[in-house]
């Protein structure tokens, strides 16, 4: 969802470094550059409007079906006694704070792996990326449906050991497990990000370091990290906005009602059973901007940590 | 989900650039791309009026409807009629946001649940303003009451059903199980089927299952004990002794084994395939009348039908006459005359409905509905039979739900499964229910 926003926004980064005044050639380049972009700006029109619209109907009462009407701060107040919006910041909370930490972890012990030169590595590349193109799609979560099902691969493996495994989606307590393992599986582009900056690290660093006699894990935590934080970095607040805005897993896996017992009501599902099938668009838009808030507070959060362990090399 | 942007080339990204792409990737905030399009078909372009029209179904019932609109448009040249289908989960949704678009369908299946939500907002056309065009002289008393709000009617019913329990004589006859008497059956025999059924296979088969959050079939046990789950006013008429009583019903057969345990059913799906009854897993289940043909061909047909047990143990009767949908047009139609021309045409066209079966229920014009039986598959023809015996009784109406009850209905299936996994008792689930339930109606 969020990845075709910020896109565009990469190529543009490079071109935004060098601002002093710039020779006709390179102002040609620019021109060059900002005429590739037109397309997003374009595009950029279809998302600002709404953007705008729905800052407005955060302070009405729209039913979809009547003009709107204004009313202040009360869907905010609604809010905060709202106990189904709580279940859903709990869930979504709950989810991204588990699985972001889990996949990210997983991305850097792949990408680990498979920089120390694998034969093939385009192959091993290409397959531990491509559940995360496929994960978020209708047809995995439905697959993922099966494999946890009351009979299904999951509890199969379980039942070798002796071991009998619940109703993993149908039952409240472990629905949500089985989203959140799904999201870790999908660890492949932080991971194909992870493995670039790997490669990026001089390697007489660690020539240096192992003539040194420093041991395998001094090396990780004292050159890799270190010189690997901007990527986590980008990679942890990039995970956290899109886990933020889940919707697609929790949609598919319930029926869009979030169950069993609202134990997969994400936020954003939440949002979307309020605009379109409870008639309470203001109430939508109201969450919307929420959640923007909110996201914008971790990621402010984010970055004044980062002070204390980020490392930029210029 | 996301697809980060994976560039390969450069390692360290500056804070500025990290800054820049947090903040755009906020912005595509909201559940966007969620867009599903209605499946299409249907007539295309060309002069003269065109009319959309939106429905939920199969395809089986898409081939159906078609047929019937080719004779709607040869005996109506130069209106052509656009349609759109899809499944009746996400139905709901998609409707509300083409009137959010202002861009509603000009005629749409209306859910019973859904038409005051629309209604009350005057999205909706006043049929009653426009008796010349549509004729409902053929209905029932009941059939024109069931989308009538204040006098005033919003709808007309594109079929009338009811519910019915089908029991798989396969199943029952493989395990020696004899199938109660469908007339006179009680809850108490429910339980003992149930029972008997799960024991005799050791458990291969569980006896009865069907959904336990489903108004439909809750209305039929609480009608039975004198109540309402809605009341004619719209209020909620259901008791909390009710509600308690039906989760305490389930619990119990659940605790005997006659309903599969907690968790055994999973939602995947609602195509008769995909049922577990189809699947051999349950012998015995609820269902809409109107949908016992593509059952029982689920099923090897080898369905027989019966009516909801307790009829004759309760306080009254509990079974009523409804509807699959309502056939509605949108206040804002550019076409309203065509429009009407249209549902007069399904609603009262013989050789039409001789096409659409009894795909939407028994058509609601008696007449149409005598004239098209012969020809009816003998399955459609069975639940015909049942339909008609049924409206010959004396029955208790069925009201409209009132807007707020798309809440109730989301909150009962929750509080469904919180019984079903021990997180509630049947008594704090009824509490629940009618608490919450008096909020969304704004009681």
């Amino acid at each position: 969802m969020t990845g075709t926003t910020a896109g565009p926004a990469l190529v543009a980064g490079p071109a935004a470094q060098t601002p002093p005044p710039a020779p006709p050639a390179k102002r040609r380049q620019d021109r060059a550059g900002y005429l590739f972009l037109l397309p997003w700006f374009v595009g950029m029109l279809f998302t600002v409007i709404p953007f705008f619209a729905s800052l407005y109907l955060a302070f009405t009462d729209y039913n979809l079906l009547t003009p709107p009407r204004w009313t202040g701060l009360a869907n905010f107040r609604e809010m905060l006694g709202d106990p189904l919006l709580h279940q859903a910041l709990k869930v979504t909370f709950i989810y991204t704070f588990v699985s972001v930490p889990l996949s990210l972890a997983a991305a850097l012990g792949v990408a680990m792996l498979l920089s120390r030169g694998v034969r093939g590595l385009p192959v091993y590349r290409a397959v531990f990326y491509l559940p995360s193109l496929l994960g978020g799609s209708v047809a995995i979560v439905l697959l993922w449906k099966y494999i946890f099902g009351l009979d299904g691969i999951v509890n199969g493996l379980l039942g070798w050991f002796g071991i009998e495994g619940p109703a993993w989606t149908a039952d409240p307590d472990h629905a949500l497990t089985t989203l959140i393992v799904l999201h870790i599986w999908t660890f492949g582009s932080p991971m194909v990000i992870f493995l670039a900056g790997l490669r990026q690290i001089p390697v007489m660093y660690y020539e240096a370091a192992a003539i040194d006699g420093a041991s395998r894990w001094r090396r990780f935590r004292s050159i890799t990290l270190p010189l690997l934080s901007p990527i986590i970095f980008f990679n942890l607040i990039q995970s956290l906005i899109s886990s933020f805005q889940t919707f697609t897993q929790g949609f598919v896996m319930s029926n869009g009602t979030g169950g069993p017992a609202n134990s997969t009501l994400f936020y954003n599902l939440y949002l979307y059973q309020k605009g379109f099938s409870q008639f309470d668009m203001g109430y939508a838009s109201a969450m919307a901007w929420m959640l923007l808030v909110i996201i914008a507070a971790f990621t402010a959060l984010n970055f004044l940590a980062a002070k204390y362990w980020v490392h930029y090399d210029n | 989900m996301t697809d980060h942007p994976a560039r390969a080339g450069r390692a360290a990204p500056s804070r500025r650039d990290l800054m820049r792409m947090a903040g755009l990737s906020a912005l595509g905030l909201g559940p966007a791309g969620c867009g599903r399009g209605f499946g299409g078909g249907g007539g295309g372009g060309g002069d003269g009026v065109q009319l959309t029209m939106v429905w939920w179904g199969d395809v089986e019932r898409a081939k159906k409807t078609q047929a019937a609109l080719a004779i709607f448009q040869k005996q109506n040249p130069g209106v052509t009629v656009k349609t759109e289908f899809q499944d009746s989960g996400p139905y709901k949704d998609k409707l509300a946001t083409r009137f959010a678009a202002g861009d509603p369908p000009d005629l749409m299946a209306m859910r019973t649940d859904s038409l005051r939500e629309y209604a009350d907002r005057g999205a909706l056309l006043d049929l009653t303003q426009h008796k010349d065009a549509v004729d409902v002289s053929a209905l029932s008393e009941g059939a024109r009451s069931l989308a009538a709000v204040d006098g005033k009617s919003y709808g007309i019913p594109a079929g009338l059903n009811s519910v019915a329990f089908v029991v798989n004589k396969a199943v029952t006859d493989k395990y020696g199980v004899k199938i109660p008497d469908g007339d006179t059956w009680s809850w108490e025999d429910l339980a003992a089927f149930g029972r008997a059924v799960t024991k005799a296979s050791g458990k291969k088969v569980y006896g009865v299952n069907f959904e336990t959050f489903n108004v439909g079939y809750l209305d039929v046990f609480i009608r039975q004990r004198g109540e309402d789950f809605y009341t004619a006013q719209g209020a909620l008429g259901v008791t909390e002794g009710s509600i308690t009583a039906w989760f305490e019903m389930i619990q119990r057969m659940r605790a005997d084994g006659g309903f599969p345990p907690a968790g055994f059913i999973e939602d995947v799906g609602t195509s008769p395939e995909q049922s577990y009854q189809a699947k051999g897993l349950i012998a015995a289940t609820i269902i809409p009348t109107n949908t016992f043909l593509v059952n029982n061909k689920a099923c090897g047909g080898n369905l027989v039908m019966l009516r909801m047990p307790g009829e004759t143990q309760g306080e009254r009767r509990g079974q009523s006459i409804g509807c699959p949908h309502l056939w509605s047009i949108a206040a804002a139609s550019k076409h309203p005359n065509e429009a009407l021309k249209l549902l007069n045409f399904l609603i009262n066209d013989t050789e039409g409905a001789k096409t659409t079966g009894t795909t939407r229920g028994v058509p609601s014009n008696s007449q149409v509905a005598d004239a098209i039986k012969p020809r009816l598959e003998r399955d459609d023809q069975v639940a015909t039979d049942f339909l008609i015996d049924l409206q010959k009784e004396k029955l208790p109406p069925s009201y409209l739900h009132p807007p707020g009850s798309t809440k109730i209905v989301a909150n009962l299936k929750t509080v469904a499964a919180e019984v079903e996994y021990k997180r509630r008792t049947p008594a704090q689930a009824a509490q629940a229910i009618i608490a919450d339930g008096r909020k969304a109606l704004g009681e």
